[in-house]
């Protein structure tokens, strides 16, 4: 392991001024960023510690839109009241993620910027286009048996490994990030970037931004959400498919649904064109199944990731179907 | 002698109950609480740290290697290479072929090359990585089969065995031919089997501690499983005679196998010689996942021809397993693989090729099963195959075929004592079934998926699966295998005490319990103390084989007798009459149960201490293959055999390939049940173990490097994936044992896998030739 610096500010200013340079890196948790300095995949010369900034906190403001300070515990999110009310879908993800343990000490910051599970990228004397532009992807003929089958490149065909991600994508979340040109927010759909011919790139945020909280909209359907997850173990597991669901049903018609895709691509995946084929169409499984279907036209499957297809499109029609009889 | 401040006399701590009584373990508690002092968390104030510099690379030739820039780092007291062995610079099992620092070429990735004591361990590690090492990398050799070719190039250049040879890569060839298995049959079935490479993951990572002695020698504080079998290594490398190199046992975080080869004890004890200072060494969880050998790879070809009637006319086999780059125990693990690949049954004629090969990837060796749970997935997969063709149900085919006492093996040995292999079936057949899954309220924690909330039961499938198997218990084909125990009677401040002591490894199975038990009951003490296991006494032998109470067991009640004789014989010289007499709660009690003296009083300050080996029935080698016409590989082999059966109700969601096991019943025969706890603890233990190789647990190789050293991509069943166990245990005696009993540890882990993937193949339909099995297989996408 490289030698580094440690630093503990207790303000957001003083964060992003110390992590201007490029070896600095946030520790949060240090769940995901400390593994990856073991193995020599993350080299940084300074760690500027966030856990004494303000950011543990979940709030309500009077427009009923939900604060999460970045700071707040993987396990404390899926516990809050607020959260297990009125978004479901993100307490569930969340305790579909790894352990009690890890949850205790993940944050809501650390687990949006933690890094794919690729056995490549983690090993660092083999090639990766993530880790080392232009030394090529050995995932693409070799193990990809957990890797992308929509959004991918020739580059990189990486999956994000976050269960939270999915659920706060499906929920439209707004990310409040401070970085030297001051406090901004970004759509989380606009954080990350598909890999493209730049996998090194995986968010669209600048050098050192701070990430400080996450706003959940009012969804007033998100009170009937799911989170569905399938994975090797019973837990303590990543996924290897999962779904986010919302869904508002007026009568026997689709009103209005949100829905994510986890472990399929670089990104959490929004369906959107799943989401487009079932507003106003019929709530039954036939157009849940053709609106998965839909989605997953655009899947690019490789030699030992092809079962994500059925495997996506059963858990499509299995949560809408449970969100549909629960209405 | 310098003890490390945390050495604490592991196996000391005093365990209760006599024979045949319900006893916790007296290292339980302390485990949980965290109180327990594992050989990581050994210490001595002024000791250094080494670190190991292991090849990236699976095949290479080692042009030279550079220490200069490691040795010049502030904080580093010694950098040795190869050129620093004094003594024998290949060690091994069996057969010396493995470095103990790369000499001129590596043959898998994380063989060691180098060492390093330094005042902190990461001042270690960064120095061992300014070390260069020059390589000529070469193209690995990893597919096994492929390694067979004569055309292959060679893993080993020059053989350093005498198993096979001129076998090229081939370290051991193993022929076993009865009977003529040239027949024709009614019915026939052929099917292909591959095995994925099994970890032993045990939670305490490879570490000791090496103390430099003023006599010149060494002391070794060590979690290990054989501490006589290292001694030698580590003696022979240090160039030092085996009375300077002495080992204590250090706190086990469990074995399995694992532990008995050399890992980082050679290297430890020469970087304390070296500096005069001890060295401490612990492995990381990646690097321990480099640092032992794990549960052989296999691919398999089988074919069975029966009878109309279900009766087995021949069964062909071919089994292949990948070695790796080093020998290990794999001799052995073949030739297990060869005797117990038709299974526990019934069959006069036999073909049976096990090999055994050299390639570049890393070494494999002992692991619970020892070669027969490869091949149990194997002949058991045939028997449910087999059953479908001639449309008979699969249990009451394999009760037909079924091995009983009497019955030959594939190697002509005849089995004897009890062999219950169809009673172990209808036990578990006729085991009442689990309720169906309630349909109308859903638990999730009780369905495919667990918690994940995958399913409320829509595409769940249940499926009921069978398996039976078998397997040796101690050491085979001709191996002296014994132990050694020294027992001591005395009065302790007015309280009788018996000593126990042995080098017997206590690796979490219950060893010290039961020596305990044993001397409790033999010599009639409430007091019983285990001694630290250490190289002062004789070898006990491996914690392996499922054989230490057998010959632990055995070696503590023949000092105990000897001891209860000596007690016997000064209160004949004292006049008593002890004809018959026996010790009971303190006294010599004669034939007709009247107290005739207290042994108490009968000793007064003296001592009475007896030592014992305990070697048990000799066992023979498998004639090999030597051109001769008639039968070959064949031999009584094997001193016991232990068998287990399962049955396993799954329900699987076969849209998502998710599995929940609903319950596994299980019934083995044990002999006798010295520590019935411990005895269900070991099945429930080696059942979940088999459950983790059905469903999850695989060592990802790809070009010679391991995938997923690390517990977050190593999966292991937690207790979500772990069902609730019926456990029937049967004493039927083994009259050539101690007490009668059969070893326990290894046949519920052989068993299980195959009963799994049955009630997979049950739910699914699919032929699910592969373990572990994977979502896809099971959805078939
Ligand atoms: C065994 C295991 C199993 C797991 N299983 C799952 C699973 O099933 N599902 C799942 O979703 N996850 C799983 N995880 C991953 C886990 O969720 C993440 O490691 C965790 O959420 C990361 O959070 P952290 O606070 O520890 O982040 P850290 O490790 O501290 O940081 C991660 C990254 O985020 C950056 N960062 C942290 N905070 C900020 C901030 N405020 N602003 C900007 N950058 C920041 C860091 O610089 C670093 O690059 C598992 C992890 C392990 C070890
Ligand atoms: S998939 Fe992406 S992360 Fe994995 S090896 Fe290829 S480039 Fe690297």
């Amino acid at each position: 392991m490289r030698q580094f610096g440690y630093e503990r500010p207790e303000y957001a200013a003083d964060a992003v001024a110390l992590a201007e340079r490029p070896e600095v890196r946030y520790l949060a948790g240090g769940t995901n960023l400390v593994d990856l300095m073991k193995l020599g995949v993350e080299t940084p010369d300074l760690l500027v510690d966030v856990s004494a900034l303000p950011y543990e906190f979940v709030q309500e403001d009077l427009d009923g839109l939900v604060r999460i300070g970045a700071g707040v515990r993987n396990s404390d999110l899926a516990a809050h009241a607020l959260i297990r009310s009125r978004y479901p879908v993100l307490a569930q993800a969340v305790l579909a993620g790894a352990s009690g343990q890890l949850r205790n000490m993940a944050t809501v910051g650390g687990n949006l910027l933690q890094r794919t599970r690729c056995v490549y990228f983690q090993d660092v004397s083999k090639p990766c286009n993530k880790r080392m532009p232009g030394s090529g992807c050995p995932a693409r003929k070799g193990d990809h048996h957990n890797l992308a089958i929509l959004g991918a490149s020739d580059q990189c065909i990486a999956t994000n490994p976050s269960d939270m991600a999915v659920a706060l994508t499906a929920l439209d979340a707004v990310v409040h990030v401070q970085d030297h040109a001051g406090p901004h927010e970004v759509p989380l759909a606009e954080l990350y970037r598909l890999p493209g011919s730049d996998p090194q790139r995986e968010t669209t945020l600048a050098p050192g931004a701070l990430i400080t909280a996450v706003d959940l909209p009012t969804l007033p359907f998100a009170r009937r959400s799911r989170y569905r997850k399938a994975r090797e173990r019973a837990s303590y597991s990543f996924a290897i498919g999962s779904v986010a669901a919302a869904l508002d049903v007026e009568g026997d018609v689709v009103r209005d649904v949100r829905l994510a895709f986890g472990a399929v691509a670089p990104v959490p995946w929004r369906a959107r064109t799943a989401e487009a084929a079932l507003v106003g169409g019929p709530v039954n499984e036939e157009a849940f199944r053709a609106a998965a279907e839909a989605e997953l036209a655009a899947a690019e499957p490789l030699r030992d990731n092809a079962y994500k297809v059925p495997l996506i499109t059963n858990l499509v029609v299995r949560t809408l179907a449970e969100l549909a009889a629960g209405s | 002698m310098s003890v490390p401040t945390t050495q604490r006399p592991t196996g000391t701590e005093t365990a209760t109950g006599r024979l045949g009584d319900i006893t916790l373990l007296p290292d339980g508690i302390p485990k949980v609480t965290g109180d327990f002092a594992y050989s990581s968390d050994l210490w001595m104030d002024d000791m250094l740290w080494g670190v190991t510099l292991r090849s990236p690379h699976p095949r290479a030739r080692v042009r030279s290697i550079d220490i200069g820039a490691a040795l010049a780092t502030a904080g580093v007291t010694a950098v040795l290479t190869h050129e620093d062995v004094p003594g024998s610079k290949y060690y091994g099992l069996e057969i010396a072929d493995q470095p103990v620092l790369a000499v001129d070429e590596v043959r898998y990735t994380g063989e060691p090359v180098a060492i390093v004591a330094a005042d902190h361990p990461e001042t270690a590690r960064r120095a061992a990585a300014k070390i260069v090492v020059d390589y000529e990398v070469l193209d690995p050799i990893t597919d096994s089969r492929a390694a067979m070719s004569p055309d292959s190039p060679l893993v080993h250049a020059t053989p350093t065995q005498d198993h096979y040879p001129g076998g090229g890569n081939i370290l051991r060839h193993v022929r076993i031919r009865r009977g003529d298995p040239t027949l024709t049959a009614d019915v026939v079935v052929t099917g292909e089997y591959d095995v994925g490479m099994q970890d032993q993951a045990f939670l305490g990572p490879e570490s000791g501690l090496a103390v430099p002695a003023e006599d010149g020698g060494v002391d070794l504080f060590i979690a290990t499983q054989w501490l006589h079998v290292d001694q030698r290594q580590v003696a022979e490398s240090l160039g030092l005679p085996e009375d300077k190199v002495r080992l204590s046992l250090a706190g086990v975080g469990g074995a399995f196998g694992a532990r008995e080869d050399v890992s980082m004890q050679i290297h430890a004890c020469l970087l304390a010689l070296r500096t005069n200072k001890p060295i401490k060494m612990v492995y990381s969880r990646e690097e321990s996942f480099y640092g032992h050998v794990h549960r052989h790879p296999a691919t398999m070809r089988y074919e069975h021809g029966a009878n109309r009637d279900g009766t087995l006319v021949y069964v062909k086999c071919e089994v292949v397993l990948d070695g790796g780059a080093y020998a290990s125990s794999s001799p052995a693990v073949v030739s297990n693989a060869a005797s117990f690949a038709v299974g526990p049954y019934n069959c006069d004629n036999v073909l049976i090729d096990g090999y055994i090969l050299y390639t570049n990837n890393p070494p494999c060796g002992a692991m619970r099963g020892f070669g027969a749970v490869q091949v149990c997935f194997g002949h058991e997969s045939q028997m449910d195959k087999l059953a479908a063709a001639l449309g008979i149900d699969p249990v009451e085919l394999r009760i037909h075929n079924a091995m009983a006492e009497g019955s030959l093996m594939p190697t002509g040995q005849v089995v004897e004592g009890a062999a219950p292999v169809a009673e172990l079936l209808r036990r578990v057949k006729d085991a009442p079934l689990p309720a169906a899954a309630p349909t109308d309220s859903y638990d999730l924690r009780a369905l495919p998926g667990g918690v994940s909330n995958t399913t409320h039961g829509e595409g769940v499938r249940r499926g009921v699966g069978y398996a039976v198997g078998f397997k040796n218990v101690g050491y085979s084909e001709g191996f002296d295998d014994f132990s050694t125990a020294r027992v001591r009677l005395e009065v302790v401040g007015g309280e009788l005490v018996a000593t126990v002591h042995t080098a017997a490894a206590e690796v979490g199975q219950g060893l010290i319990t039961v020596m305990a038990q044993i001397a409790r009951t033999e010599l009639g003490v409430e007091q019983v103390i285990n001694q630290p296991a250490d190289t002062s006494i004789g070898t006990a032998g491996s914690t392996s084989a499922s054989r230490q109470t057998y010959c632990t067991g055995g070696a503590v009640q023949a000092a105990c007798e000897a001891v209860r004789d000596g007690i016997l014989a000064m209160a004949s010289a004292r006049g008593l009459s002890v004809e018959g007499a026996a010790l009971r709660d303190g006294k010599i009690v004669a034939a007709d149960g009247a107290a005739v003296a207290s042994v108490a009083d009968l000793l007064g300050e003296e001592i009475v201490e007896e030592t014992r080996e305990f070697h048990h029935r000799p066992t023979e080698p498998l004639t090999r293959d030597l051109g001769a016409p008639g039968d070959i590989g064949q031999g009584a082999a094997h001193l016991q055999f232990a068998f287990a059966a399962h049955r396993v109700v799954a329900d699987v969601d076969v849209e998502l390939g998710l599995v929940r096991l609903v319950e596994v019943t299980t019934a083995q025969d044990v002999g006798k049940a010295l520590n019935p706890l411990s005895v269900v603890g070991q099945i429930q233990g080696g059942t979940t173990q088999g459950i983790g190789l059905a469903l999850m647990e695989e060592i990802q190789v790809k070009d010679g490097k391991i995938r997923n050293p690390s517990f977050t991509d190593y999966l292991i069943p937690t207790i979500l994936d772990t069902p609730p166990m019926q456990v029937q245990v049967l004493e039927l005696g083994d009259p050539h044992a101690p007490y009668g009993l059969r070893g326990v540890g290894e046949p519920p882990t052989i068993s299980s896998t195959p009963a799994v993937v049955s009630a997979l193949r049950a739910a699914t339909g699919r032929p699910l030739t592969r373990v572990p099995v994977r979502p896809e297989h099971i959805t078939g996408t």
